[in-house]
């Protein structure tokens, strides 16, 4: 569907993307995640037209639009500030891309129409304006205003990052939903881990101007494919030497470990724990108890070092700091680099 | 090659063609209409001769410094050192005493305090000497109580101090406003939540706030000192201004190098108003104190907790609000007196009459022969007088075609300049358009004056001050004037749009044009317009540039006004030139205040605003149409016919 091909984007004498290589399928929620300045954003807009690569090629359908202006390439756009049209009603913010067509009025209104029912939007909405809406009715505004127009793909740039911690979750989910009905390819940046691992099909991890891993979400998850993955993926901790020594791993590399991948469980006096398996028993102290109410997060110290933890809170297993206690360990869930 | 691609390349060429066009143009009229007159100024100066017809280019500065030029310089600066020390007291009190502290009537007291808004230049001066000078209204009631008073203590330096200190605290109760709004309480909160005492707060915690809004006001007030024109020339003060139009209309005959003494006076103004400049952007530079709280709270008005400080407060506001208010509704009141009233300035209660606006009506008198004259309309009103209301149609059409080319010119300017941001020639462009503000207004229209004031070959061998082709030259005279002002506001407005929404047209298809014309422009508009109504209120009554520009076919309002208040009675003519002048100033308020109202109150509207007010106006003729029993239908249709 959409194929970037060494795509080299300079600024002045900063190379901000180096020789990206992507390849978006048909129908598939895609996402770029990375920390600011990775050159998500910069992929995004390089696709979209708003940037000229230096080298490279983009291909759409097959077809070359490396060079190609913004409002030829048949890419809808849902931009992190929404840019909807302060001036204009819902309903004009929506028809505004159909009137730039030169579209039929009665046209138009159908096609406004038609949309606006399948984004969720009332007849009484679309008379009102952009600023009268919540913050959930003007992302709808938006999407509405970018599919309207029957783009090949659709981007969109961060557009959760504005709204409050509840109401981003709810949202994500109506995304996904409408992402689905629709069917249609979508292009979606994030620096949000946790949005992209439930969004997507498939993410593409930026650094510094690289893609670091490109994967499915269990892939880049559990199998991350570099350190630096590793560590901008979920909470994580570092196996210090007295682990690692003990497990016979590496001394060279370095290796990590998830929280919800080690066991704990309560030290009882005089009774000591059978490792199952190939899992290594290490002792430990409570340090801190972080209360998330699901699952509670434990600092624990053990061989010599500071662990994270997590275990399902169900509500009888609950540690207190000082508290002695088993942690198990697996070297199949070691991730080493 | 992707379908579409010939119109785009043609659309393409055609931008860059009016872009060329563009370009020239605005290099053809910077070289025409700032450069040139103000560089021939410069150059006049320096091209003096001896008696012996050689060149002596210091002529004119030894003639400056061996006459009494210096003391025309030197009383400037009194008045303006004077004026910002006065200016800022008056302005920061009446910003405290309506957004700061609780005082009573604070809604009053603002609208009084902004009077000056709609009532400024000579209107205001006129009005000032209408109630002070040796026969005014205040005067005369005054020498009742103190009969020992001297009767011309509105004159000279102290009526011009004293005149000026109310007419230009304008800027005062519009950015020093917004300042004190801007102020987050929560600051104010936690310093009395540590101790510090209402007034420790303010001088601590608001104050410095409000430092860099001050400061730019105090230079500001400056170069308004500085440059101070009509009411040292109409109360008779000897500084720059007055001097520079009286040297600009003398001829070698009368004195020595006239036009260069005007020039060297102009370019003295010139580096005053550099310097201060200079100063202030250097400190705007330094950056603000911006606000870094992300939850801001809404300023909660202060009460006085001392109770002999409260009353003293109240008073001290009041007694501001009457300084105000006494010259507007005693112009309001005397433009319904009849001309003897007028004349004798005392209220007569049976003197009613609309005769100041509207009609006219003949004039018999006795000459000094026994026999009785009369002289048809010589009292007339401001709509039947063709000289009067021929004055204020010119500033009018003057004013609202300047003001409007200042906003053209600077919007399609600032669309070009965040266009080419980081560009240099973007800074180049803003460069050009803030010159006019290093000089002076009285440079500028002086330049213009004596630069055009013969056959140019640069305006196609025409000479711009003959008959009515001086009326461009005032035209484009305000625009420059007007740039830089519309030029810093105009920026900010554009700074508000988000780049995003430019993006998003550019994604729908839409064309630089469509772009600028359908997303940009309208979210600018309430600003672009704001400028507008400000600048076309102060070029309407406005009286330097007038009086420079001194012309029988520019003859804009304020030289009407003056003219025909010198010539009152003479011969029995004009007997009502006050009255008439009274009228016609609180038509002006009336125009001035139905613009901003305009502006400020309806177009600030967004469209939320726009269409709640619509909704419940919806609403409400429904409710009338139920009570009136009219069908639902008819209340539609009758809604419909109303939007």
């Amino acid at each position: 569907m959409i194929r970037l091909s060494d795509i080299v984007v300079k600024f002045g004498d900063f190379e901000a993307l180096h020789n990206i290589n992507v390849h978006v399928q048909e129908g598939e929620f895609f996402t770029f995640l990375g920390p600011s300045g990775c050159g998500k954003t910069t992929t995004l807009r390089t696709i979209t037209g708003f940037i000229d690569p230096v080298s490279g090629t983009v291909e759409m359908q097959g077809r070359d639009i490396t060079h190609v202006p913004i409002e030829k390439r048949n890419i809808g756009i849902v931009f992190q500030s929404y840019a909807l049209f302060p001036t204009m009603t819902v309903h004009d913010n929506i028809a505004f891309g159909l009137k730039i067509k030169k579209m039929k009025k009665d046209e138009i209104e159908k096609k406004v129409n038609d949309i606006a029912r399948k984004v969720d939007l009332s007849d009484e909405q679309l008379k009102k304006a952009v600023s009268q809406l919540s913050g959930g009715q003007q992302q709808r505004v938006a999407i509405a205003r970018a599919l309207v127009t029957e783009p090949a793909i659709i981007c969109m740039d961060e557009p959760l990052s504005n709204l409050d911690a509840k109401l981003r979750v709810q949202l994500r989910n109506e995304l996904k939903k409408m992402q689905k009905e629709f069917g249609i390819t979508t292009i979606y940046v994030t620096h949000d881990q946790e949005e992209a691992l439930t969004l997507s099909d498939r993410i593409a991890v930026f650094n510094k101007g690289y893609i670091e891993q490109i994967g499915t979400p269990n892939e880049v998850y559990n199998h991350s494919a570099t350190e630096f993955v590793a560590n901008f993926i979920g909470d994580i901790n570092k196996l210090q030497n007295g682990i690692v020594s003990s497990m016979h791993l590496d001394p060279e590399k370095a290796h990590y470990i998830r929280l919800e991948r080690i066991g704990v469980s309560l030290a009882k006096d005089g009774q000591t724990e059978t490792p199952s398996g190939n899992s290594v028993l290490f002792s430990g102290v409570i340090e801190s108890q972080e209360y998330y109410g699901l699952f509670i997060k434990y600092t624990i110290q053990a061989a010599g070092q500071t662990l994270k933890a997590v275990e399902k809170n169900d509500g009888i297993n609950i540690y207190e700091p000082g508290d002695k206690v088993n942690l198990l360990i697996d070297p199949a869930d070691v991730m080493s680099y | 090659m992707y379908a579409g691609s010939g119109r785009h390349q043609t659309e393409y060429g055609m931008g860059k063609l009016w872009g060329i066009f563009g370009g020239v143009l605005f290099i053809y009229l910077f070289l025409g209409f700032m450069v040139m007159p103000c560089f021939n100024t410069l150059t006049s100066i320096f091209s003096a001769k001896d008696a012996a017809g050689n060149p002596d280019p210091f002529a004119v500065i030894r003639f400056f410094f061996a006459g009494n030029m210096p003391s025309f310089v030197l009383n400037s600066l009194k008045l303006a050192v004077l004026l910002v020390i006065t200016v800022n007291v008056v302005g920061i009190s009446i910003v405290l005493l309506t957004e700061y502290f609780d005082i009573k009537g604070a809604k009053i007291l603002r609208l009084g305090y902004m009077t000056t808004l709609i009532y400024s230049g000579v209107a205001l001066v006129t009005g000032y000497q209408f109630l002070y000078d040796k026969d005014g209204i205040l005067t005369n009631w005054l020498l009742q109580f103190f009969p020992n008073m001297d009767r011309q203590w509105f004159s000279g330096f102290s009526s011009v101090l004293f005149t000026m200190t109310f007419a230009c605290t304008s800027n005062h109760a519009l950015f020093l406003r917004n300042a004190i709004r801007g102020i987050d309480y929560n600051t104010v909160e936690a310093a009395r939540n540590m101790g510090a005492k209402p007034f420790k707060v303010l001088l601590k915690v608001v104050m410095p706030t409000l430092l860099p809004t001050l400061f730019s006001l105090t230079v500001m007030t400056f170069i308004t000192g500085l440059c101070a024109m009509s009411a040292p020339t109409l109360l008779g003060y000897n500084s720059i201004n007055p001097e520079i139009v009286r040297l600009a209309g003398s001829t070698t005959a009368d004195e020595a190098f006239p036009q260069a003494r005007a020039a060297l006076l102009s370019i003295i103004l010139a580096i005053f108003t550099i310097v201060l400049l200079s100063i202030l952007n250097h400190y705007e530079r330094k950056g603000h104190y911006l606000s870094v709280s992300k939850t801001k709270a809404k300023l909660v008005k202060q009460k006085i907790q001392n109770p002999v400080a409260n009353v003293l407060a109240h008073i001290y506001a009041y007694v501001l609000f009457i300084i105000y208010m006494t010259p507007v509704v005693m112009i309001v009141i005397f433009s319904l007196q009849n001309w003897q009233a007028i004349r004798s300035k005392t209220l007569d209660f049976s003197g009613w009459t609309l005769i100041n606006y509207f009609g006219s009506q003949d004039y018999s008198y006795t000459t000094s022969r026994g026999k009785t004259k009369i002289r048809p309309d010589a009292i007339s009103g401001v709509f039947a007088n063709e000289k009067t209301i021929g004055g204020i149609r010119l500033s009018f059409i003057l004013s609202a075609l300047a003001a409007a080319l200042a906003c053209v010119i600077v919007v399609v300017a600032v669309n070009y300049i965040f266009k080419h941001k980081n560009k240099k020639r973007s800074r180049v462009v803003e460069a050009c358009l803030l010159f006019p503000w290093l000089l002076p207004t009285i440079l500028i229209c002086y330049s213009f004056r004596i630069f055009f004031n013969k056959e140019v070959w640069y305006v196609f061998g025409n000479n711009m001050y003959y008959a009515e082709n001086v009326r461009f030259l005032i035209v484009m005279a305000y625009t420059v004037v007007k740039l830089p002002f519309a030029l810093r506001m105009v920026k900010a407005a554009f700074y508000a749009i988000d780049e995003e929404l430019e993006d998003a047209a550019r994604n729908l298809g839409a064309s630089p044009l469509v772009t600028f014309l359908k997303v940009k422009l309208p979210i600018v508009l309430p600003s672009v317009l704001a400028v507008f109504a400000l600048n076309f209120n102060a070029l309407f009554t406005e009286y330097d540039m007038s009086a420079t520009f001194q012309s029988s076919y520019g003859t804009s309002y304020a030289m009407v006004m003056q003219s025909m208040c010198n010539e009152e009675g003479r011969d029995g003519m004009n007997m009502n030139a006050s009255g008439r002048r009274c009228a016609s100033t609180v038509f002006i308020m009336i125009v001035s205040g139905l613009i901003l109202y305009l502006v400020y109150g309806v177009g600030a509207r967004d469209l939320g605003e726009r269409l709640a007010i619509r909704e419940r106006r919806r609403k409400r003729l429904q409710k009338i149409g139920r009570r009136l029993g009219l069908s639902h239908a008819a209340a539609e249709d009758a809604e419909v016919r109303i939007d």
